[in-house]
């Protein structure tokens, strides 16, 4: 089965691309939905499951474990993310920068080898499994919410095609408030784990550190928009400095430093 | 007294203040901030901050080092005082339930960090952590933490694949008290053993040299390990006093262990009995017999090292370990309601702006 996996993440690299150019070409009117490009998309993502579905069932555990395989699964969580938000909200071309971040992820992955790793035995628990998929749940989250706060300031300036302030205000606190919820659930799962596994259910490692960050942050963000100084241009430029937040310790952490969640 | 009334009212509402919170949580973000880097950029001196409780940690630190490990302090203070901010948005919250139940979610998320951030300082304070416990099979070890109890290995067996990769070690452990069995558990990784505040899970686990097996004329083959006795004929006794599996001689010439490795090991034998003068010295193996062992009459050929299974086990007592789980558990089920009650409110459009 694994043969089929690279010709299905092609074919999901391929959709996204020309759903990519679909919304970057037609700017339609907010609330106007551009029915092609969402198809692309959603059979992008169709196919980029079913190739994840295939890794899932040939390893025998979720395959999150190296560079390769965190950038696919961001990359699948982010076209989630990105389809809840169009489905719901059908926010359209709003989402240009998602999919762009997600065609880079993919990029990088694509030429990666995609060999599934012997997996550590500490990692071989369902725990592990909530861990990853609420975690990159979360980073798709706060990315979704990078792209609206991006969006909100440049409609601020004058894109005019964008949709209203108001609108993106609250689907950036959507964003982050849905984030938030899937990043604490990562850091229960991560913290029974941690205890059954090493014995206590905080370490001092760097990696856990920033996700206390991240989760510290953004406990204040979802406080933030409750005061009015905050609301709009401050909690879209915080939503943009929490995804560099993000950004260090999802791949800063993993490549640049040594940690317990190394990535090669 | 109103003087009084309005110092209070002021202080309560400085405590659940909304723009406290906010700047406790981003002063202790940015201490953390700081702190990761100083602890990536000093391995040596922070190397050992999770083998051992943050109490035991500060007080191993050298002098002088205060200058790296000030925010560790700043940090726990600022903590202390978020947990006391949110304890009392919480308890705010609670006082007008009747009226705001449906954030309970929300508020039930306070409360679980608020008992987390307890049970750290609590298990920061009152734990003990024993990283990397070398125990050998049936040796029984006091639990650290916790006078009385006691822990025996009663048997390790190690799981690898057909490459020869580990897989699991599984050990069997007993948790005693004096005589009593508290536990009797299969540990394997991923699954401890858990009895109260304690946890017990396994590290690796290794051989080694003990001792020995030596040929002497007339005795055959004989286990040379510390304590064993042999009667020799006319009431002379030899006994093993110590084995070292790498020992060397210093310069002052006390013998002294250089390693756990089986490099230059080395009996320390004791001979006695009637008309002859006690003797007590080492016997390297690698070397030839000692002299006082050969004028009397006694000759033994080192043939093959006796070894011992031991298996390495991390010993944590973490007294607020179960609070933890408790505040966990609240936050798990505030951000399950939480998101129930953010969907409703949508479908009811409820404050549709928040």
């Amino acid at each position: 089965m694994l043969q089929y996996q690279t010709p299905l993440l092609v074919a999901s690299f391929a959709l996204y691309l020309v759903a990519f150019l679909g919304y970057l070409i037609r700017r339609p009117e907010p609330g106007m939905v551009l029915l092609w490009p969402r198809v692309c998309l959603s059979l992008g993502f169709l196919s980029q499951s079913m190739c994840l579905a295939i890794r899932w069932l040939e390893a025998g555990y979720l395959p999150v474990t190296n560079l390769f395989s965190t950038q696919f699964f961001f990359s699948w969580s982010l076209v989630l993310v990105f389809l809840y938000f169009e489905y719901r909200y059908r926010i359209g071309s709003s989402g240009l920068f998602v999919v762009a971040v997600n065609l880079l992820l993919l990029g990088v992955a694509l030429p990666r080898d995609p060999a599934i790793p012997v997996l550590i035995p500490n990692l071989d628990t369902p725990l592990f499994t909530l861990h990853i998929v609420f975690s990159f749940l979360g980073y798709a989250l706060f990315t979704m919410a990078f792209s609206l706060g991006v969006l909100y300031l440049a409609r601020q300036l004058g894109m005019q095609h964008l949709p209203e302030l108001r609108q993106l205000r609250k689907l950036n606190e959507e964003a982050i408030f849905l984030g938030f919820c899937m990043f604490t659930l990562c850091m229960i799962a991560g913290c029974i784990w941690a205890y059954i596994a090493w014995g206590y259910y905080f370490s001092w490692n760097i990696k856990s550190l920033w996700s206390l960050i991240v989760w510290l942050f953004y406990a204040g963000m979802c406080h933030a928009k409750f005061i009015r100084r905050w609301q709009g241009t401050g909690y879209a430029v915080l939503s943009i400095a929490g995804f560099a937040v993000v950004l260090f310790t999802y791949l800063g952490i993993g490549l640049l430093l040594e940690s317990n969640h190394p990535l090669d | 007294m109103s003087r009084n009334n309005s110092l209070f009212t002021e202080t309560w509402q400085l405590l659940c203040s909304l723009k406290l919170a906010i700047v406790l949580a981003s002063l202790i973000t940015l201490l953390t901030i700081y702190g990761s880097l100083v602890i990536h950029g000093n391995p040596v001196l922070f190397g050992n901050l999770d083998q051992l409780s943050l109490r035991a940690w500060t007080r191993q630190l050298p002098a002088g080092t205060l200058a790296m490990t000030w925010w560790l302090a700043a940090t726990g203070l600022l903590l202390l005082l978020f947990g006391l901010n949110t304890l009392c948005c919480f308890i705010d919250w609670a006082s007008r339930i009747r009226v705001r139940w449906r954030k309970t979610g929300e508020y039930l998320i306070h409360l679980g960090f608020i008992l987390i951030v307890v049970a750290f300082a609590w298990g920061s304070w009152a734990g003990v952590r024993n990283d990397s416990q070398r125990i050998f099979l049936q040796e029984k070890v006091p639990v650290p933490g916790m006078p009385g109890y006691e822990l025996i290995v009663d048997a390790v067996e190690p799981v690898v694949n057909r490459q020869g990769r580990p897989l699991d070690m599984l050990n069997q452990v007993r948790l005693l008290r004096g005589d009593q069995l508290l536990a009797a558990e299969q540990v394997r990784i991923n699954h401890p053993l858990s009895y109260q505040d304690l946890v017990v899970v396994p590290v690796s686990f290794g051989q080694e040299a003990q001792g020995f097996e030596c040929f002497m004329p007339g005795f055959g083959q004989l286990q040379l390990i510390r304590g064993t006795r042999i009667d020799l004929d006319n009431g002379k006794i030899l006994r093993v006093q110590g084995f070292y599996a790498d020992a060397t001689r210093g310069a002052n010439g006390q013998v002294v262990r250089r390693s756990n490795q089986l490099q230059n090991p080395a009996l320390l034998l004791d001979l006695s009995g009637p008309g002859i003068q006690p003797w007590r010295g080492w016997y390297f193996l690698r070397d030839q017999l000692p002299f006082q062992l050969v004028a009397n009459g006694i000759r033994f050929w080192p043939v093959t090292p006796i070894f011992n299974t031991f298996t390495v086990l991390t010993i944590n007592y973490d007294p607020g370990a179960d609070l933890a789980l408790a505040g966990g558990s609240l936050l798990l089920i505030g951000a399950l309601l939480t998101l129930v009650s953010f969907y409703r409110k949508r479908r009811v459009n409820d404050r549709p702006e928040v």
